[in-house]
């Protein structure tokens, strides 16, 4: 059951995705299961499409939600596997896949995680792993090598 | 030793010299029997032993409750004799009433409580409860019955029809306790209190019975883990109890220190599925204490502390517990554990790797990180800072000595170092000995730090945000339903 609060901080994610150029992102509000997940497409530098959604948990903001891409599906690696093979991938910034094998993406790692990071960052993250992805495809170097480990601020 | 009246004279006389009473007997050193003989007083005697009264206290000791004994009275009145099952420890030396704590021993026995002499059974324990008015005060075979007759308890070990005395001695075992911690605490000041314990790994562990032994009368223990042999090098509990819940192992400690605690155990995990049932148990407590390790626990007992408006603690040790912190959050007065997040997030996020879950955790990927537990000694400061911190938060509307404090521990958080830590920014600190007013390991350090009026958890952080981005909250459109999906 979402508190007011957390019904609160999604209306406000949302607008703040709307108003700060983020508006390829939208959250959504599944009436019928009472649940909320935000996601949309957002094109690489290369013109290439990703779905990026994100799952809100009922801890939300103080659980952290996790972030999967969607399209293209499946995501591939430069050797012509599937990134979701790796499971968790320290070189490729990604955490166990779903359960039907959609990639996830490490934004924060939950032992960083704090309530008062915003969708808004989380979708940043998302884009910044996108265009690492694509200079792995074309390197074939581990995208950690693109996109390191950020140092921890608030 | 075969001449049963000998033994006994010789018992009698170690009896008297242990109890510091001049005896009829002496005790003689025989050398063509090459053994030790009683003499009775006046008969010649080549020498006398030098023993003292260290030297004799070397009888078995049954102990038992004068509180249980009173309870059956009346019924030992009418029938005379009663069963008695007592633990026995260290192949019979000693001799406690079963159920008057909660540890098990590795054997007990039946024994049977008769008024007055009566008969010798044939093989056991028998406790005569004899009506007298030739004892001491201070004498612990001492038992004032309930209708005010004073008697005096004699036990027996009966073994193939011959009977070794033992000592008896009744215990009260709550004001027992209580008069020790009187010197600063109110006896029953803290016996109405309820602290919650989130974690009993080592440091929750320690402090649960730090406080069970301070007088807490009530104690909720959450935690899902079993002990491991791995954890017995720190934790309270030992390899007896390898394998049982912590919850279970934790209240067996505080029973062991407070025996009339009231302990509910939930070996149960802390997550945001079961969030209602933890509000419930967090509702119910004076102060919470959490002992975790890891940051999403951490996270959601700040929120359901602050929404309940229940101070917590929080404790843990830095990597290899080269030192540690502790948090005291106060709703609403003080910082939360999110506003310590972020205004310290190195700090928060220090841990120590103490077990394969933790260092799960921190990898959080496929790039493994090596579990290093500090020290027990090196934990222990921290654990007792959690206790301590947690007791004068018990005792804030109480009056009491330890009031004092309330000036010295005023900070919301604490900071310990056992070493100069390599690596660190601890590293070149100076020698303990050289420093009058640098920082130095082996102190604690208070540190203090506003609250953030704009905490997601106990500030304004939403409507903050909302005006940071020009937006209107009254006026945010409703969030849309997830699109149709094609065909």
């Amino acid at each position: 059951m979402w508190t007011t609060e957390q019904r609160q901080r999604l209306g406000l994610e949302n607008a703040i995705l709307q108003r700060e150029g983020f508006d390829q992102f939208t959250v959504y509000w599944d009436k019928q299961n009472d649940t909320y997940y935000a996601s949309g497409v957002t094109p690489s530098n290369s013109g290439r499409n990703y779905g990026l959604h994100i799952s809100i948990p009922s801890g939300f903001p103080d659980e952290r939600p996790s972030m999967y891409v969607t399209e293209p599906f499946p995501l591939l690696l430069a050797n012509g596997n599937r990134v979701s093979s790796l499971g968790t991938s320290h070189d490729m910034h990604t955490l166990a896949p779903s359960s039907n094998g959609l990639v996830q993406l490490c934004h924060w790692r939950p032992a960083r995680w704090h309530s008062g990071i915003r969708l808004q960052q989380v979708f940043l993250k998302g884009i910044i792993w996108i265009e690492a992805y694509e200079q792995h495809l074309a390197t074939g170097r581990p995208l950690a090598e693109f996109v390191s480990t950020m140092a921890e601020r608030a | 030793m075969s001449d049963p009246q000998q033994q006994q004279m010789i018992q009698d006389a170690m009896k008297a010299i242990a109890q510091r009473r001049p005896g009829r007997t002496k005790l003689v050193y025989d050398k063509t029997k090459r053994t030790i003989v009683a003499v009775a007083e006046g008969a010649q005697s080549a020498r006398a032993l030098n023993i003292t009264a260290d030297d004799a206290d070397m009888f078995a000791v049954v102990t038992l409750s004068s509180r249980w004994l009173s309870d059956r009275w009346p019924l030992i009145s009418r029938d005379r004799a009663i069963p008695i099952r007592l633990s026995s420890w260290d192949d019979g030396d000693a001799l406690t009433q079963y159920d008057l704590g909660v540890q098990p021993s590795p054997a007990d026995i039946e024994g049977t409580v008769i008024l007055g002499e009566g008969a010798s059974p044939p093989d056991g324990i028998q406790l005569s409860i004899v009506r007298t008015d030739d004892v001491r005060a201070a004498d612990p075979s001492r038992f004032v019955a309930p209708n005010g007759e004073v008697h005096r308890a004699l036990a027996w070990r009966h073994v193939n029809g011959h009977g070794t005395q033992i000592d008896v001695a009744f215990v009260d075992v709550q004001p027992a306790l209580a008069t020790r911690r009187a010197g600063i605490l109110e006896t029953t000041v803290l016996s109405d209190k309820t602290v919650l314990f989130i974690g009993l790994g080592t440091g929750g562990a320690h402090a649960a019975i730090e406080l069970a032994k301070c007088g807490v009368g009530h104690f909720i223990l959450i935690d899902r883990d079993r002990l491991s042999v791995g954890n017995v090098v720190r934790h309270p509990g030992g390899v007896s109890q390898v394998g049982r819940f912590k919850v279970n192992v934790v209240r067996d400690l505080i029973r062991e220190k407070n025996p009339d605690a009231e302990v509910s155990i939930h070996p149960v995990e802390l997550n945001y599925q079961n969030r209602d049932a933890i509000m419930e148990l967090v509702a119910k407590a004076d102060v919470v204490i959490c002992g975790t390790d890891n940051r999403p626990s951490k996270l959601l007992i700040n929120r359901l502390c602050i929404e309940a408006n229940v101070i917590a603690v929080y404790g843990g040790a830095f990597r290899r517990a080269y030192g540690g912190q502790v948090l005291r959050v106060r709703p609403k007065q003080s910082s939360c554990h999110e506003c310590f997040v972020a205004a310290m997030p190195d700090e928060a996020s220090d841990v120590e790797i103490s077990s394969t879950s933790d260092a799960a955790d921190v990898a959080y990927s496929d790039r493994p990180v090596a579990v290093e537990p500090g020290l027990s000694l090196d934990v222990l400061p921290i654990a007792n800072m959690l206790a301590k911190l947690a007791l004068l938060e018990l005792l804030a509307d109480k009056k009491t000595t330890l009031n004092v404090l309330n000036r010295d521990f005023d900070a919301p958080w604490y900071l310990w170092l056992n070493r100069p830590e390599p690596g660190t920014q601890y590293a070149s600190l100076p020698p303990l000995s050289e420093s009058s007013d640098e920082m130095t390991i082996n102190r604690w350090y208070g540190v203090y730090f506003e609250r953030d009026s704009d905490c997601p958890v106990c500030g304004n952080f939403i409507s903050t945000m909302a005006a940071s981005y020009g937006l209107d909250l009254a006026s945010l459109e409703n969030l849309p339903s997830p699109p149709r999906k094609k065909d």
